[in-house]
């Protein structure tokens, strides 16, 4: 139990009063930003960014972590009591929980809604600390045609398995590819598409485009669509506490369920919002109770709320291991840790044990902190929503501005931010996908990289790709079902109804 | 073929709108990536190889997308914003531009507590006092927080070299 002894070492780093007052504010202001309309987890995170520029990794890690966990309750929390989901991937929590809420069983499905939720995330991180060691082999023999394949796995599967048109998501991630080439190009020193302005030869930080993207952005659609709180106030009484966690043990199966539901999709690039629709759908598929659900179904709120965390826990895996973010959140994180001076990757377990394991200890940690701490403020967050819009949205502008500017102190980023805010609004309503855009802002130079680093070995066959390794032949056939996947499930349809 | 009242923008000319605006944005990627050239060099690919074909694969797939609105988006009568929703929008974006714009000048303490006065006592009819006293405490928080703090200096402008404050 190789593992279990790195584990132990990582708690050993993170218990200190200086990391778990470092988790609690993280807490407290995810929940705040989860719980804002407009600041999701990946704006919240990008936020935070520049102000851990001077901080040691570890401590970093454990900031934005902890800010993420307290997101995803925030998200929760306007969901039930607001019918406003804080995060996209808490839009299935409304539909059972708002109405709980309405017939005056709030903190029954707020508890319902964060003990799960921690359940979930504490699967989640279970399931990272028993892979990561296997992962950590599989990933070392990987050299720079593999990783490409792996790169080329991710963005295939959101063209592939994402809802949106394909086009659209072929759209939104070329472009991400094309700002990431913006600027000084790491192999030939060429700067590239600056089209000779100074200001743009450090490139476009895709943490500029994340706060416009997704912060403005979605303020300008919550006040295209009129804001109004119709809030259900909450008293957290404990003895309602108690009751509601009581009747968990009689969700066990939607439990078990949903969190391995979130743990596959969370390590897959599916992501916590597909992973808490695909929940609740199965959820009410299996259920005795079907008609209960969208009426104020319990297991309505656990099942969407167990997958959507763990998955947003399992997303880690793959960013840590094999430097290949599972959601948007975690591509920003990922960005982070490059700002940081750290490769994320296989390497990183060898050469920084002590950053991986205290990230994965203090996710433990991190999570049932969460939980006591999202019970106890509920009120309080609840309130901040009733202080009126025209304090509270230009506030929040200003803050996504502060947040822009403060990455690289550049004039040039606040216009950006306004632009990225403006485009990302239009590619919402029109429903293109946002996160391939981010994703390949972040990996953009480094799915380069590797491609050209392959060209280089193979003298400019592609070739390369499927005789390297049956290792890399097998990513790429699996990249290519993905991909063509719309089509293989139909003609797979098409089969099945001639045979029958 | 009616009109519902109040459209101010149809979804289908949205849609056609968009993709044209980002194959455009391929375009311009992919005329970009000539200058280094987006062949075959001596060290394996040119700086320009890689930029060349996303610009490429930005332009094929907005036709695509473009494809897709004029056989699904075409005939339906599907509203992208209508006219209440114009105005709402234009009320948070001008002053949010307003604010950008002169944070360049004035540097973003000044035109942050302009801003909040501003959408305050216009837009959320607040009394002068009170709105001066939110700007007043937002610029004390975020001078300590940031600049002494986490020492992360922002943008300022001619107030603050007056005040001799950098």
């Amino acid at each position: 139990m190789d593992n279990f002894g790195n584990l132990m070492a990582g708690f050993g780093i993170v218990f200190s009063a200086y990391h778990l007052a470092l988790m609690a504010a993280g807490v407290l202001l995810g929940i705040l930003v989860g719980v804002l309309p407009g600041l999701g987890a990946p704006n919240g995170v990008s936020l935070l960014i520049p102000l851990t520029f001077t901080m040691d990794p570890v401590s970093a890690i454990i900031l934005l972590t902890s800010m993420y966990w307290g997101a995803l309750f925030g998200g929760s929390t306007t969901s039930i009591l607001f019918n406003i989901p804080g995060e996209p991937s808490s839009v299935a929590t409304t539909f059972d929980g708002y109405p709980m809420a309405q017939q005056g069983h709030a903190t029954h499905a707020l508890t319902l809604a964060f003990v799960s939720a921690g359940i979930g995330a504490l699967v989640g991180v279970a399931v990272i600390t028993m892979l990561s060691g296997w992962v950590t082999q599989f990933a070392l023999k990987f050299s720079s045609p593999e990783y490409f394949a792996v790169y080329l796995l991710t963005f295939c599967s959101f063209i592939g398995m994402g809802s949106a048109s394909p086009f659209k998501a072929i759209v939104s991630m070329m472009l991400g590819f094309g700002f990431a080439t913006v600027g000084m190009d790491g192999i030939s020193g060429n700067t590239r598409l600056t089209f000779g302005f100074p200001e743009l030869i450090k490139g476009i930080s895709f943490l500029v485009a994340v706060i416009g993207l997704f912060g403005l952005g979605e303020l300008i659609q919550t006040m295209e669509e009129g804001l109004r709180f119709e809030g259900i106030h909450a008293r957290i009484r404990m003895r309602d506490v108690f009751r509601a966690i009581a009747t968990l043990p009689s969700h066990i199966v939607t439990l078990v369920r949903s969190a391995l539901i979130g743990c596959w999709m969370g390590i897959t690039p599916g992501g916590p919002t597909a992973a808490s629709f695909m929940s609740y759908g199965l959820a009410k598929r299996f259920s005795r109770r079907k008609d209960g659900f969208g009426k104020g179904e319990p297991a309505g709120v656990v099942a969407p709320e167990t997958a959507d965390h763990s998955a947003g826990t399992c997303a880690i895996l793959p960013m840590l291991a094999l430097g290949v973010p599972g959601s948007a959140t975690a591509a920003v994180m990922m960005g982070g840790l490059m700002i940081w001076g750290l490769t994320p990757g296989p390497m990183l377990f060898i050469e920084r044990p002590d950053f991986v394991w205290g990230t994965i200890a203090s996710m433990y940690l991190g999570n049932v902190m969460a939980v006591v701490l999202v019970l106890a403020t509920v009120p309080l967050f609840a309130a901040i929503l009733r202080v009126p819009f025209s304090i509270i949205g230009p506030m929040i502008v200003v803050v996504c501005f502060i947040g822009a500017y403060q990455i690289s102190g550049a004039r040039l980023d606040l216009w950006l931010a306004l632009v990225f805010g403006v485009f990302g609004y239009l590619l919402k309503k029109l429903d293109y996908p946002i996160a391939p855009m981010v994703l390949a802002m972040v990996l953009g130079d480094k799915t380069e990289d590797a491609f050209r680093q392959s060209m280089i070995f193979s003298k400019g066959s592609l070739s390369i790709f499927w005789t390297n390794s049956t290792l890399v032949a097998g990513i790429m056939v699996v990249a290519m079902v993905l991909l063509f996947w719309p089509l293989i499930s139909k003609l797979i349809q098409r089969a099945r109804g001639q045979a029958a | 073929m009616q009109n519902p009242s109040g459209t101010l923008l149809s979804r289908f000319s949205m849609e056609v709108g968009v993709a044209c605006f980002t194959g455009l944005l391929g375009a311009i990627v992919c005329y970009g990536s000539t200058e280094f050239g987006t062949g075959w060099g001596d060290a394996g690919p040119e700086p320009g190889y890689f930029p060349f074909y996303i610009g490429l694969f930005i332009m094929l797939a907005s036709a695509g997308v473009l494809v897709q609105a004029f056989l699904t988006h075409r005939d339906r009568q599907e509203v992208f914003l209508t006219r209440e929703q114009g105005h709402r929008i234009l009320l948070f974006f001008l002053p949010m531009f307003a604010f950008v714009a002169a944070s360049m000048v004035l540097g973003l303490y000044v035109s942050l507590a302009l801003y909040l006065f501003g959408v305050m006592t216009i837009q959320g009819k607040y009394s002068a006092p009170k709105a001066l006293s939110v700007c007043l405490g937002t610029i004390v928080v975020f001078y300590f927080v940031f600049e002494k703090w986490f020492q992360v200096p922002l943008l300022k402008g001619p107030l603050e070299a007056w005040l001799k404050i950098y």
